[in-house]
């Protein structure tokens, strides 16, 4: 037999006596919870309770286990279509979040020397209320905005929230995300969000997205499975990321040209008349005018565009038809064309053109739309929901291309300082720091008669705010249930894995339906998450108790995928758009073709190039102290530099560089990392650093922040940030 | 006998420090104690470069140069092949951190000890419920935990298919070996 070290574990502590004592003894500090947990529950149980990973979008599903005060351990479920039995090294790290010393632990206001004040729920309540009641009474409940980036229950409860009060404005982070690349599918195929048959591919090329960098576990394995049988895999993207390791060829294009590589590639494969023509007959419009569209762009045009040569374009093109239908350009997420360029919803488009091209869609090995399973309507009328705003959500007419179910958010708050604008909403999102220019955003916030922030500890948006109130962590609370897609959807469960930490903060669902009783539509509100969670969960057939004695995640095979050639799509005719009339209207031709970047590097410029690392997901994860340790020990702060244009600079790895973005006169200090991994004419800046809040201990003060860098400008048509359309000039500091 | 051994397989590595954080959920360490460490190779030049991490962590030697030099007798070898700290003889001397010629002892600060790998793969159930050690946590299975001692043993099979070898050499008598 093994010894078994006794392990002296950290400050990772939570448990149902101490539960007990902090809800009886009411408002008892952080010194005296930590306090009672230590003066031992040495009870030996465990407690095994399914939640939702909240360390990146993907909401994995895990059994968290508990014992004598601590959360020993995560397990990611066998049967969560993202996770796969496996979570990555965010969801074991960021746990810690609910013992964070950096949490906001009481409601706060702003007073008139800009410092924040504690004061009580009651009166932050009433205070928000009468300012909602006067803006609506004033200008009308549109002139309100909230933008969120929660799920499951904050999607709930914010857009009931707004749409009691008559708004539309309910936005996502979207902007900063998929924006245009929903929105570029979405006018070609009426969907998006297709998914790429990866382990079961013959070919498969990736444009920017690293599924071992922005990690989603069963994309992972998926691209492993597909490596190891041989399929081939073709990396395009500035950087050598992560996923290289499983690819056949890493082609590392020249950023902002993605969409010349795909309309080359598909000029070689019309030409040559290696297409799909009976599918394009038969599902597809427009396609004659794409065919002529694409005479010009020939692979040697591409190839001074993208850096990839002409012939490795025809070779790529050549290998897809032969691969095809089992063959997709996989759809990307934020990556190249998510958010990035002025052309961004336009290569969205043509891939998805592309790929029609091939035949792929819905064969096995090609690209598919996942099954999905949704709750039904609930009959009981406490449930009914609150009439559908009037108006249509704000930036909807000035982006008409924008996908309205997540909103032009950036376009919003550009219209507080215009007084369109007067009261915003921000739920776990720290729009001031990611979504574009941080100083031009928290401008745009402070400018609002009414701002609030609703939030786990402090971050630049709430420190915008005039009214900061805490949640709970993501483990301190049971949520609305969570129908995730896949090959074979599921419906999982956040439920509440360790008591509330510090009493005087409170879940989403609690908040909302407060905020709405002090606001005055508190009719919409009359249930608690319990009922509402298992009135859901009896439509299809479950309650809430039956989830958790399944465990968390319960799978529904009968609506499994089945492999079939999609005929039928999304738009108006249910064809295939090749043309689109609201792309023609909003000033794009009616079938894509080249659109150049905004701003190009000239000379002596780089483009600057944001990114996922595998350890981080945006700027919320930094503040967690196992990640940042991580970060420090391996310098994952520094910007990449190609090592020759390093060299030619008198740059030397780990040398102190500056960088300047000349178009909003920006400039920061921080250090390089001179590699070969990286197309010279590109320095990367990993996107999850530089938090400029002190409340932040770990965080504050690492790394420069990308958007810092970049103007605050929106994506023509589609709304997107733009987050690839800046370029700097850089030095090292000293010479 | 039982020897308790390791296989890791770089080709599958994709850097992603799940091994690490889960390490440090299952074993309670502190957010910069590290069990595990990586080396990141970039191999070629651009635009032909392929990348490689190598996760490095006790190698649990049969001859283990960190128990040697142990004043205390903290570390010490298991029967089954396991090199342990007792944490209680410790007494955070730093001698096994510089006689480890793999540079994989961790230092808690906060305790003063000296600590290391446990392979606790071995022994980590609750319950009857596999934990989640770094074998488990590991996205691509790039980890194989085994008997080094039965050649049946899915670790033992895959050392000999793949050829797996010491990340030295024969510096010392290792219980982990690499794929790479």
């Amino acid at each position: 037999m093994a010894e078994r070290n006794i392990s002296r574990r950290g400050f990772i502590a939570a448990g149902a006596g101490v539960a007990a004592l902090a809800a009886g003894a009411g408002a008892i500090g952080f010194g005296e919870w930590n306090e009672a947990i230590a003066e031992g529950v040495e009870k030996g149980e465990i407690k095994a309770v399914h939640s939702l990973c909240n360390s990146c979008s993907s909401k994995c599903g895990f059994t968290a286990y508990v014992k004598d005060g601590q959360l020993v351990t995560m397990i990611g479920d066998a049967n969560h279509p993202y996770c796969d039995g496996t979570l990555c090294a965010r969801g074991y790290a960021y746990a810690s979040i609910a013992w964070s010393e950096d949490r906001l632990t009481e409601p706060l206001k702003k007073n008139d020397k800009g410092e924040f004040e504690a004061i009580s729920w009651d009166q932050a309540y009433a205070e928000i209320a009468e300012k909602v009641q006067s803006i609506i009474g004033s200008d009308g409940p549109q002139a309100l905005a909230m933008i969120q980036d929660p799920r499951p229950s904050g999607s709930y409860y914010t857009k009931r929230f707004m749409n009691a009060l008559g708004s539309a404005n309910v936005y996502t982070h979207g902007v900063a995300c998929n924006m245009s690349k929903n929105s570029g599918m979405t006018q070609a195929l009426g969907a998006a969000d297709f998914t790429t048959d990866v382990e079961n591919a013959n070919m498969v090329i990736f444009l920017g997205r690293s599924y071992c960098d922005g990690i989603r576990p069963s994309s992972v394995h998926a691209l492993q499975k597909a490596h190891e049988r041989g399929c081939r895999i073709v990396m395009v993207d500035p950087r050598c990321n992560a996923s290289t390791l499983f690819a056949d060829e890493w082609l590392p294009i020249n950023p902002g040209t993605d969409l010349a590589l795909i309309l080359a590639m598909a000029h070689v494969l019309v030409e040559e008349g290696k297409y799909d023509k009976e599918y394009v007959a038969n599902y597809t419009v427009g396609f004659e005018d794409w065919a002529a569209r694409l005479a010009e762009y020939t692979p040697e045009w591409a190839e001074g565009k993208t850096g990839i040569s002409a012939s490795t374009i025809k070779r790529l093109a050549a290998q897809m038809w032969e691969a095809a239908p089992k063959a997709s350009i996989e759809q990307g997420w934020r990556a190249a064309y998510g958010c990035a360029y002025q052309n961004s919803g336009e290569t969205a488009r043509a891939l998805c053109l592309f790929n029609t091209l091939l035949g792929c869609w819905g064969v096995e090995g090609g690209a598919y739309f996942p099954a999905s399973a949704s709750a039904g309507k609930l009959e009981d009328p406490k449930f009914a929901a609150p009439a559908a705003p009037k108006e249509k959500i704000l930036g909807q007419a000035e982006y008409p291309l924008s996908a309205g179910g997540m909103g032009v958010s950036t376009y919003a708050l550009s219209q507080i300082p215009e007084g369109k604008v007067k009261g915003v909403f921000f739920y776990q999102s720290n729009c001031v720091a990611g979504y574009s220019n941080p100083a031009k955003l928290a401008e745009f916030v402070q400018a609002a008669e009414l701002s609030v922030a609703i939030d786990v500890q402090m971050t630049e948006t709430c420190q915008a705010c005039q009214y900061v109130l805490p949640d709970t962590s993501y483990l301190e609370r049971l949520e609305v249930p969570e129908f995730v897609g896949g090959k074979v959807p599921v419906v999982s469960l956040r439920d509440q894995v360790i008591e509330k930490i510090h009493p005087e903060t409170r879940p989403v669902d609690q908040i909302f339906t407060e905020l709405a009783q002090a606001c005055g539509v508190g009719e919409y509100f009359q249930f608690t998450v319990e009922e509402l969670a298992d009135a859901q969960l009896r439509t299809v057939g479950l309650s809430l108790q039956a989830l958790r004695d399944a465990g968390g995640t319960v799978a529904f095979p009968e609506k499994a995928l089945k492999f079939a050639p999609k005929t039928s799509w999304g738009t108006s005719d249910k064809k295939v758009h090749f043309t689109s009339e609201a792309c023609a209207n909003a000033g794009f031709p009616a079938s894509p073709g080249w659109l150049e970047p905004q701003v190009m590097p000239m000379g002596t410029e780089f483009r600057l190039i944001g990114g996922k690392q595998a350890i981080h997901t945006h700027t919320q994860t930094a503040n967690n102290e196992g990640l940042m340790a991580i970060t420090e020990q391996y310098g994952l702060d520094r910007v990449w530099i190609n090592d020759a244009k390093a060299a030619e600079l008198g740059i030397a790895d780990g040398d102190e560089v500056e960088l300047t973005a000349p178009a909003i006169g920006f400039t920061a200090r921080t250090r390089a990392h001179a590699t070969p991994r990286i197309n010279p004419t590109a320095i990367y800046l990993p996107s999850h650093y530089g938090c400029s809040v002190k409340e932040q201990k770990t965080a504050y003060g690492v790394g420069l922040r990308q958007m810092d860098f970049v103007p605050f400008h929106i994506e023509p048509g589609y709304g997107g940030t733009m987050s690839q359309e800046t370029v700097v000039t850089v030095k090292k500091v000293g010479a | 006998m039982t020897r308790y051994g390791m296989l890791i397989n770089t080709k599958k590595c994709i850097g992603c420090f799940a091994c690490r954080t889960a390490c440090q959920r299952q074993n309670g360490l502190l957010p910069d104690e590290d069990f595990i460490r990586y080396e990141e190779h970039v191999n070629g030049s651009y635009p032909n470069v392929r990348i490689e991490t190598v996760p490095l962590q006790c190698m649990h030697c049969a001859d283990a140069p960190c128990a040697n030099v142990c004043p205390t007798g903290a570390t010490h070898i298991s029967p089954d092949g396991i090199v342990l700290v007792d944490h209680g003889r410790c007494i955070g001397c730093k001698y096994c951190m510089a006689a480890c010629p793999y540079q994989v002892r961790a230092f808690n600060e906060k305790e003063g000890i000296a600590d290391k790998c446990r392979f606790c793969t071995v022994s980590a159930s609750e319950g009857g419920t596999k934990m989640c050690t770094c074998v488990e946590a590991c996205i691509t299975g790039a980890r194989v935990f085994g008997d080094l001692d039965d050649p049946d043993s899915e670790v033992s099979r895959q050392i000999k298919e793949l050829n797996a070898q010491p990340i030295k050499g024969d510096l010392t008598d290792v219980s982990v070996f690499y794929v790479r």
